[in-house]
């Protein structure tokens, strides 16, 4: 069973290599001096000279809430699949498990509708 | 079924199946730009060698010698790590993708997938969540205003369709009883594809994958209007590269996917010789992505709040309906 991860962990290998040997020709292959003027090296901005770095901007509380969001739902998916790969041994009493599983999922997901967590304005 | 794989085949096989997803990849650059351009009535590149066939070589060549800079603010080493590992994940998850039967040359066996896995539905939706990285990581320490909101863009806009795609399989998952792609295929050759049974989850896979792969009508997380080019501002050359390769590629196992768990995988129409399976699995890729690309021409781009209130509030319940349905067919039946 583990020897049929041995050709992913090979196809992994050649994965990794090929980006990290574009990454390294990219360093390695342009001839011409780097021109490191102060305009150059900022960051883009169309226009407006410079500011101050933005890493530590705020966000719209949206995408945190989209990200907590996709963890609770997600989850729920990880748990569904173990139940859908036996449910035809399971049978009636696998579609009730996952009946009550979605119908309580569904009640979650009403409460987040209603409140508005899915909306973008 | 399950025959014994010598390490030396496997790793040839995987030389040789990463250098064509590369190589289609390459072509499937030029053969976009050359469907695109037909579409709106002009040529797509056909100066370099003969109709432009060339043309990805030269790509290749141009970004590979393009001067290397970075802003002065980004972190070096996460602004290189965000390409690779885009590119890294975009490349890894189509090992596990059945492109035949298995073959017996000159008394060595060469199976029809680099790795038969029994999880590969799994692998595939673990290691394209890991791919999110890439694109945060990258803007994030691109330290651009732009390059920042296009991350949170595509960040937000892959975990929310995420959770739909992995739904719309489901339908799939309990119809076959397995989460082994081989399988998957295997028992749409006894039964029928599929995309028939399977209709409603074919199509939010596809609009869900359309927006995993951040494509047209979806492709928000670089809409040029508003964000320059989304994560990707600050790079330049081969680093550029790396995202636009990741992107195709993922455009690519996403089609093959998609194949395999609703067109019948490497099955052809009537009977298929074993020699023949990977032509099958390629034309109906081909016709997926020229499904991809007529898409892109065709559809203007949504709105951001249209596009998440249509990834939660659409595809979500629809995804989740379709596999409550399925789950009490199959027992039923």
């Amino acid at each position: 069973m583990l020897s049929n991860w041995l050709p992913f962990l090979f196809y992994a290998l050649f994965a990794a290599a090929i980006p990290a040997s574009m990454i390294a020709l990219s360093f390695l292959l342009p001839k011409r001096p780097v021109a490191r003027t102060r305009q150059k090296l900022l960051p883009f901005e169309s226009g407006v000279s410079e500011g101050p770095p933005d890493r530590e901007r705020r966000f719209t509380i949206s995408f945190y809430l989209t990200a907590i969001l996709f963890i609770l739902f997600d989850i729920e998916v990880v748990f569904l699949y173990p139940l859908a790969v036996r449910l035809e041994e399971l049978g009636w009493f696998g579609v009730g498990e996952l009946a009550v599983f979605i119908g309580i999922l569904a009640v979650a997901f009403v409460y987040v509708w209603r409140k508005g967590a899915l909306r973008w304005s | 079924m399950t025959q014994r794989v010598d390490w030396w085949v496997s790793l040839l096989q995987a030389f040789v199946v990463i250098n064509i997803v590369m190589g289609g990849f390459a072509y499937l650059t030029l053969a976009e730009r050359k469907v695109m351009g037909r579409m709106q009535l002009r040529y797509g590149p056909n100066r370099v060698g003969p109709y432009g066939l060339l043309q990805p070589i030269a790509d290749l060549v141009k970004l590979l010698h393009k001067e290397s800079f970075r802003p002065a603010a980004a972190i070096d080493w996460l602004y290189l790590l965000g390409p690779f590992l885009a590119a890294f994940t975009a490349l890894a998850t189509f090992s596990v993708i059945p492109f035949g039967p298995g073959w017996e040359i000159a008394g060595v066996y060469v199976p029809g997938q680099v790795a038969d896995l029994d999880i590969a539905l799994i692998l595939i939706f673990a290691i394209g969540s890991i791919g999110a990285y890439g694109f945060i990581v990258g803007g994030w320490a691109s330290d651009s205003k732009y390059a920042l909101l296009g991350a949170m863009r595509t960040c937000a806009q892959l975990v929310s369709y995420e959770v739909a795609l992995a739904l719309s399989v489901l339908g799939v998952v309990i119809m076959a009883g397995s989460l082994s792609l081989t399988e998957i295929v295997a028992a749409q050759a006894d039964s029928t594809w599929y995309v028939l049974p399977q209709i409603v989850g074919f199509l939010v896979f596809l609009l869900a994958g359309t927006a995993e792969t951040s494509r047209a009508p979806f492709d928000l997380p670089e809409a040029e209007q508003e964000l320059v080019a989304g994560y990707h501002t600050e790079y330049g050359g081969m680093r550029f590269g790396l995202y636009s390769m990741a992107e195709y590629i993922n455009l690519i196992t996403l089609s093959g996917l998609c194949v395999t768990l609703f067109l019948g995988g490497w099955h052809g129409i009537g009977f298929t010789p074993d020699w023949l399976a990977p032509a099958w699995f390629v034309a109906k890729v081909a016709v997926l992505l020229y499904v991809f690309i007529w898409m892109r021409t065709t559809l203007p781009r949504l709105r951001y709040d249209q596009l998440m209130r249509f990834g939660w509030k659409v595809l979500l319940p629809v995804a989740t309906l379709n596999a409550v349905v399925t789950a009490i067919l199959v027992v039923a039946l």
